[in-house]
């Protein structure tokens, strides 16, 4: 290989030396347990269902979040720098592609404590995305202004037109809130159900994990929040190559590696008064790659380091020892506290397999073959790998598991399956993975060149390359040493998708179940008899509790299903209580106006009917505050063709507190009238004002000159609502007549002995 | 009743200044990530503080804060803890004209990994992230100290019967004997626990913060639902005797009677941050500079339903002395919730609130609805004389102007506690005149214009197992008070619940059911201000329909999802990681 890599070469042989795996990283380290907005807890890189050329990125954070966790809810931060990181060229020193998101947060109604509160929205998320294609020197703005879609709070919040933001429903927004990147890609950020699912009640008091009886998801019904990606495969081929230009569907040149982070600014001041600052350079305060690394490979005095670190420039090689020694084997090994953790017993680790190698925490492993030529050819070999794979007598998983997180998995001798190998695990047999990035670094690893198992498929499974392994060995269709596709080998480890059980996956990782797919078989293997034995049973029959997530995952992109919502069910309505008369606020208005003479008629609305009201008006004669409801519009202000408005103010009879002011427009009034008047002397009406937003409307009527004339106003459905009878109708009647509080249309009669109008007046 | 003049000029000045400053302006769920920025900081985040006469003990008063909300009894591997960088304080109050804390208890926590080489949080007898404490007490606002607890024990979280009854892998003992060992005796006589617990809080957040769409418990619509059902919180719980609260050293005994006003203390908790935190990528985070208030926690759910968003954050940091508080005494004297109980506001937007409608017209004049005059119209008048409203006494900060209602009582109950004078007394006795002597029922006045629990401590403690025990406090007291034969006289007597909201807070008060219930107006109807249905001469009784709707309205659930404890520390052991069944959060 490359320069690089014979420095990390050395690099590792230097750390290895002995020293000394389960759930996803929820609240993983002491410190980001403290920090939930900057706490990544999985991320998943998998091929399209729906499109070959298609790659899901998917960074999850903010652990833990309850459905009904108001009144804040959960939002992305934005004093935190969130990024997906994209490797596809061992050789390069940083990041080949970087996705980065940061966030804006604003109250649409500062005034109130909801989170949504007539159409308005507070906490309210929205981001930009940059990309970076040359290891962070420069980026690119690819969304700006991206929507991130509002907590699934409950049906008042989401639905409701008037007191929330009246969506058809949440999928809409969720999916509404799905851009399009200036340069291809489609991207989602916002809550979605958190897809991952792990018992870890039973897991975390000490390894009791349960199989059956009582085993819980501790994800139940929780939510996170999802950052997603879907890139187009020739985005991130480091030649730009689709897939239909591989070579096979395990072409090295299609191996991409993957992980995601978090970084807060270095410094942070606390100010009175609510205030705080961020300053200084970004620093990494979360990350993940491979799913449980930090959860239950790193023990709790590495962790906050693990987070801080980057997986290049060897960096991860301090904490190599945990994957050559893992300390979850610990508890697969009788010699050691394997019959302390009964929930574990029937993962036990290959202490003597094929009568030669024991794997256990502080063996040699495949150690005693270094050197021999049973290695040449073979990755082990020095000349190949063999310094990481093979580095001293005391790193029995240097083999299986340190590849597994640290570079991928290579087509090359003996990781291929024991089909075809005839007893020989060194032997060439059946390919099945091939996501060999060797940077030395923690990273989820996926051969994009892979096809994506169709989710309806029998053979589809949450085991991944377990299962793919499992078939390949023992179908019928697989029985040969040639490279196929086998159903989930694009499942974990080669990527993760979002149905991958990972949790069991790795304990039967940790307990050698690679080791055993490549022909190095559990210690109960008889040479001549099915390798298939009792303990790989046992193995393959294990599981973590809980196999698989609370709900469905959707059927497109984000893929991610839509967050829980908080408030369930119906809606209680309370009790009536006695309601006070004045339902609304005391107004003025004008009941009438003479365009000639400039005679306005005042009238009241709402407000308490056993209180006395008087007016008073500017513009107009004898304007002071009285009860007169007759008064006369200034000539002077009639004749300026520039004053348009008279004010009335009316008010509870000596209360001042009370006064309400409506504005009269008289020339619109009189000029409405006025073309009304000029058409024809046939009966018709004119309304002052519609829609119409009080309970009453003013009409005006003509055509009806000294005839008797009926107003009835009724409902759409024919329903009336109210009617009044003029005796003999003026040349132009004006009348108000009431249509009622409740929105609508309504439709608004006149008669006559000699003709019929009906008109339509809507409501608001 | 007479008037007796402020005992000292100081706090007339302060009460006139603060006066002048309601001139100018014109709630509901506890704490629990509350603000926006205490929402990312769990570890600081002070979800309730409770006070109350020990059920067990006439002669002590416990207090209990609570920090670190919605904690996963499975939230493993790291679980919880009291953060090591944070300062956790629980801060007394006994006298109104003196500046600051009257009594402070500082909380320090520090941790250590007993084996930092496995992922577990217990193995093999080893604790991680393992806790302990230092209890530090100020009786002089602070400025000298006393360490009267060292090394004090935080038992480890409920994980599982592996890693704390296993004697192999785990710690080998029970977890009763794990907390029961934690409970350590200051050396000032009070008792101190610090350590996970049940979390006593109820509420359906859910329901309440989908824009008020309450689910009252028992309706037949759609069960309610405890939003902290199964979780955990951290507890600080101390259990003091009373003679070292009261301000003159006095035991329960030498108090004149269950109201004396000198027992009145104020009790409000707080976390603080070191002012600059610096990451860097090869060390742990580094802390520096002077201590930052970032949460605080005086009376309930005042940061969650009162305060509005924009606010939220500030309300965190500020104490509340020295006049502090009244930048935010509008959301007092008009609470936005109460536009929620107004037809001509937002009433009809919130169907589920329906039963709490605002006197608006209360015996024939009075309106408290937002924005309106209230009593105002009674300014100046001679029927103030002698009460707590004239200008002699608290009229200013009681009626500040003709827009803000709720100064009369929502104001008081929150920022200066409720004193035993005319109108504050039941209407039992007042023959329908609200400014009347009536029934006394409340006195926890400690008049300092800030948000604090204010508790009574010479009134004795309801038995838990008294029939007329209720989660409705002072509510329910009012209803005896006006309705139980007994107690239809206008002498001082002990009625059931007065030891509860809003005087002091007991672990199974419904706090969420009696602050709307106050906004809704039932303070005002207790003292003879009836609701709009109610016309003096006319109406038989003033147990009207909408008193009727208002007692029996309630906000969801109405008792925690577990036991109480019979001794000290009250709340429940916390539960246990591994018994989360499938049922538990459905």
């Amino acid at each position: 290989m490359k320069k690089i890599f014979s420095f990390l070469l050395m690099a590792v042989l230097t750390y290895v030396p002995f020293s000394q795996t389960v759930a996803s990283s929820h609240r993983e380290a002491p410190l980001t347990s403290t920090d939930p907005l900057a706490d990544n807890t999985d991320v998943y890189a998998f091929k399209s269902p729906n499109d070959a050329e298609k790659i899901v990125l998917i960074a999850n954070y903010i652990p833990f979040q309850d459905p009904s966790g108001g009144p804040n809810w959960y939002r992305f931060g934005e004093d935190v720098r969130y990024e997906i990181h994209v490797k596809n060229n061992p050789n390069t020193p940083g990041d080949d592609i970087t996705y980065r998101f940061t966030f804006k947060t604003v109250n649409e109604d500062p005034t109130t404590f909801f989170y949504v509160r007539l159409g308005k929205r507070n906490q309210k998320n929205t981001y930009t995305c940059e990309r970076s294609m040359d290891g962070g020197m420069t980026f690119q703005t690819i969304v700006s202004n991206g929507i991130v879609p509002p907590h699934n709070v409950g049906p008042r919040t989401i639905e409701n037109p008037t007191v929330g933001l009246g969506a058809p429903n949440y999928n809409t927004l969720a999916t509404n809130a799905i851009a399009t990147a200036s340069t291809g890609e489609r991207v989602f950020c916002g809550p979605t159900d958190d897809p991952f699912f792990v018992d870890l009640g039973g897991i975390f008091d000490v390894g009791n994990v349960r199989q059956s009886v009582n085993r819980r998801d501790a994800l139940y019904h929780m939510n996170v929040h999802a950052i997603a990606i879907e890139v187009p495969v020739a985005t991130l081929q480091k030649n730009r190559k689709t897939v239909a230009m591989a070579a096979n569907i395990l072409d090295p040149d299609y191996v991409i590696g993957v992980w995601a982070s978090a970084s807060r600014r270095q410094i942070r001041t606390l100010y009175s008064g609510g205030d705080l600052g961020d300053d200084g350079n970004f620093v990494q305060v979360s990350r993940l790659g491979m799913p449980l690394t930090n959860e239950a490979i790193i023990p709790i005095g590495m962790k906050d380091k693990w987070n801080r670190m980057s997986p290049y420039a060897g960096e991860d090689l301090q904490f190599a020892q945990y994957f050559t020694n893992p300390e979850l084997a610990l508890y697969m090994d009788d010699s050691k506290f394997g019959g302390a953790v009964p929930g574990l017993a029937p993962l036990r680790i290959q202490s003597n397999s094929l009568g030669a190698f024991d794997f256990r925490n502080g063996r040699p492993g495949l150690f005693s073959l270094k050197g021999t030529s049973a290695l040449t050819g073979t990755a082990l070999d020095d000349a190949a790998f063999g310094t990481i794979l093979l580095p001293n007598n005391t790193s029995p998983r240097a083999v299986d598991l340190l590849p597994i997180f640290y570079t991928g998995v290579p087509n090359l001798r003996p990781y291929q399956l024991a089909t075809g190998k005839n007893g020989n695990p060194l032997a060439a047999g059946k390919p099945f993975i091939n996501n060999f990035l060797p940077t030395l670094g923690d990273m989820l690893r996926l051969n994009m060149a892979v096809p994506a198992t169709p989710r309806n498929d029998p053979n589809f499974s949450s085991l991944g390359l377990v299962q793919a392994a499992v078939l390949g060995l023992t179908n019928a269709t697989y029985a040969n040493p040639n490279l196929q596709f086998i159903p989930n080998m694009d499942g974990f480890p080669n990527g993760r998708r979002l149905e991958d059980d990972i949790t069991t996956i790795e304990l039967q990782a940790v307990g050698g179940v690679v080791l055993a797919a490549i022909g190095l078989w559990y210690d109960d293997f008889v040479p001549g008899q099915s390798p298939v034995t009792p303990q790989l049973g046992k193995v393959l029959s294990f599981n973590a509790g809980v196999v698989k997530n609370d709900t469905t995952s959707k059927a497109a992109f984000p893929f991610s299903q839509d967050p829980w919502r908080g408030f369930l069910g119906n809606q209680y309505v309370g009790p009536q209580s006695f309601v006070p008369a004045p339902t609304q606020p005391l107004a003025a208005t004008v009941l009438a106006y003479n365009c000639a003479t400039g005679v306005v008629t005042f009238g009241r609305t709402g407000g308490d009917p056993n209180r006395a009201v008087e007016y008073r008006a500017v513009g107009v004669v004898n304007g002071g505050y009285g009860t007169t409801t007759t008064r006369t519009v200034e000539t002077g202000v009639r004749a300026d063709p520039n004053t348009r408005n008279i004010w009335v103010m009316v008010r509870y009879v000596g209360d001042p507190m009370s006064e309400a002011t409506t504005t009269f427009d008289f020339r619109t009034f009189c000029a409405a009238a006025r073309v009304a008047n000029e058409g024809s002397e046939s009966l018709s009406m004119r309304l002052m004002g519609n829609p119409v937003t009080t309970d009453e409307v003013m009409v005006e009527v003509m055509g009806a000159a000294g005839e008797p004339l009926k107003l009835q106003v009724v409902t759409a459905g024919g329903v009336s609502i109210s009617q009044q009878s003029i005796g003999q109708a003026g040349e132009k009647e004006h009348r108000t007549v009431r249509i009622g509080s409740i929105p609508g249309v309504y439709l608004l009669q006149a008669t006559t002995p000699t003709s019929s109008q009906t008109i339509r007046v809507i409501r608001q | 009743m007479r008037i007796s003049p402020l005992r000292s000029v100081h706090l007339r000045k302060t009460i006139l200044s603060c006066s002048l400053l309601l001139m100018g302006l014109g709630g509901y769920a506890s704490s629990h990530r509350e603000a926006p920025l205490i929402s990312n900081d769990p570890l600081a985040d002070n979800t309730d503080v409770y006070a109350f006469k020990s059920p067990d003990d006439p002669n002590t008063i416990t207090i209990i804060a609570n920090y670190i909300p919605f904690q996963l009894p499975d939230g493993g591997p790291n679980y919880y803890n009291f953060g090591s960088n944070i300062r956790y304080e629980i801060h007394v109050k006994n006298r109104a004209n003196t500046p600051g804390d009257d009594i402070t208890y500082r909380f320090t926590f520090t941790k250590e990994n007993e084996d930092p080489t496995t992922f577990f949080n217990i193995r093999l007898g080893k604790e991680n992230l393992k806790t302990s404490y230092r209890c530090e007490k100020s009786t002089n606002n602070g400025t000298t100290w006393t360490t009267i607890v060292t090394n004090g024990i935080v038992p480890p979280y409920n994980i599982g019967p592996r890693s704390i009854e296993n004697s192999t892998v785990g710690l080998g003992k029970t977890y009763e004997q794990l907390r029961q060992g934690a409970i350590a005796t200051a050396s000032t006589g009070e008792q101190v626990f610090c350590g996970p617990s049940d979390d006593p809080f109820f509420v359906d957040l859910a329901g309440a913060f989908d824009i008020g769409n309450f689910r009252p418990e028992g309706n037949s619509v759609n069960p309610t639902k405890d939003g902290l059902a199964r979780y955990n919180v951290h507890s600080i719980a101390l259990k003091i005797p009373a003679n070292l609260l009261q301000k003159d050293g006095k035991m329960i005994s030498q108090a004149a009677n269950i109201l004396d006003p000198d027992f009145v203390i104020g009790v409000w908790a707080s976390s603080s941050r070191k002012m600059i935190r610096t990451l860097s990528k090869s060390n742990d985070p580094a802390f520096d500079g002077d201590w930052v208030q970032v949460s605080r926690l005086g009376m309930p759910l005042v940061n969650e339903a009162i305060i509005p968003i924009g606010t939220k954050d500030k309300w965190n940091a500020t104490s509340p002395y020295a006049g502090n508080d009244l930048q935010f005494a509008q959301y007092f004297t008009n609470p936005e919730l109460a536009l929620y109980m107004d037809d001509s506001q937002f009433g009809g937007a919130v169907p589920s609130l329906r039963g709490l409608r605002i006197q608006s017209k209360s015996l024939g004049s009075f309106d408290f609805r937002n924005g309106k005059p209230g009593l105002f119209g009674l300014k100046g008048n001679a029927a103030l004389d002698g009460t707590a409203l004239a200008e002699a006494a608290f009229g200013g900060v009681l009626l500040p102007n003709a827009a803000s209602p709720r100064a009369v009582d929502i104001l008081p109950i929150f920022y200066t506690g409720v004193p035993n004078l005319r109108p504050y007394q039941l209407a039992t006795g007042k023959n329908g005149n609200p400014l009347a002597a009536g029934k006394p029922f409340i006195n926890n006045f400690l008049p300092t214009l800030g948000d604090m629990l204010r508790l009574n401590m010479a009134v004795p403690a309801t038995p838990r197992n008294d029939p007329n025990f209720s989660s409705l406090g002072l509510v329910q007291a009012a209803v005896l008070g006006l309705t139980n034969a007994t107690y239809a006289n206008p002498n001082l007597q002990f009625i059931p619940n007065m030891d509860g909201f809003p005087n002091g807070r007991r672990l199974e008060d419904d706090v969420t059911t009696i602050e709307l219930q106050a906004v809704g107006g039932v303070v005002l109807a207790a003292i003879g201000l009836w609701y709009d249905d109610f016309t003096p001469g006319t109406s038989p009784s003033p147990v009207t329909t909408n008193l009727t709707n208002v007692l029996s309205f309630n906000a969801g659930p109405t008792k925690n999802d577990t036991t109480l404890r019979a001794a000290f520390p009250y709340v429940q052991t916390p539960w246990r990681g591994f018994d989360y069944s499938l049922k538990a959060r459905q």
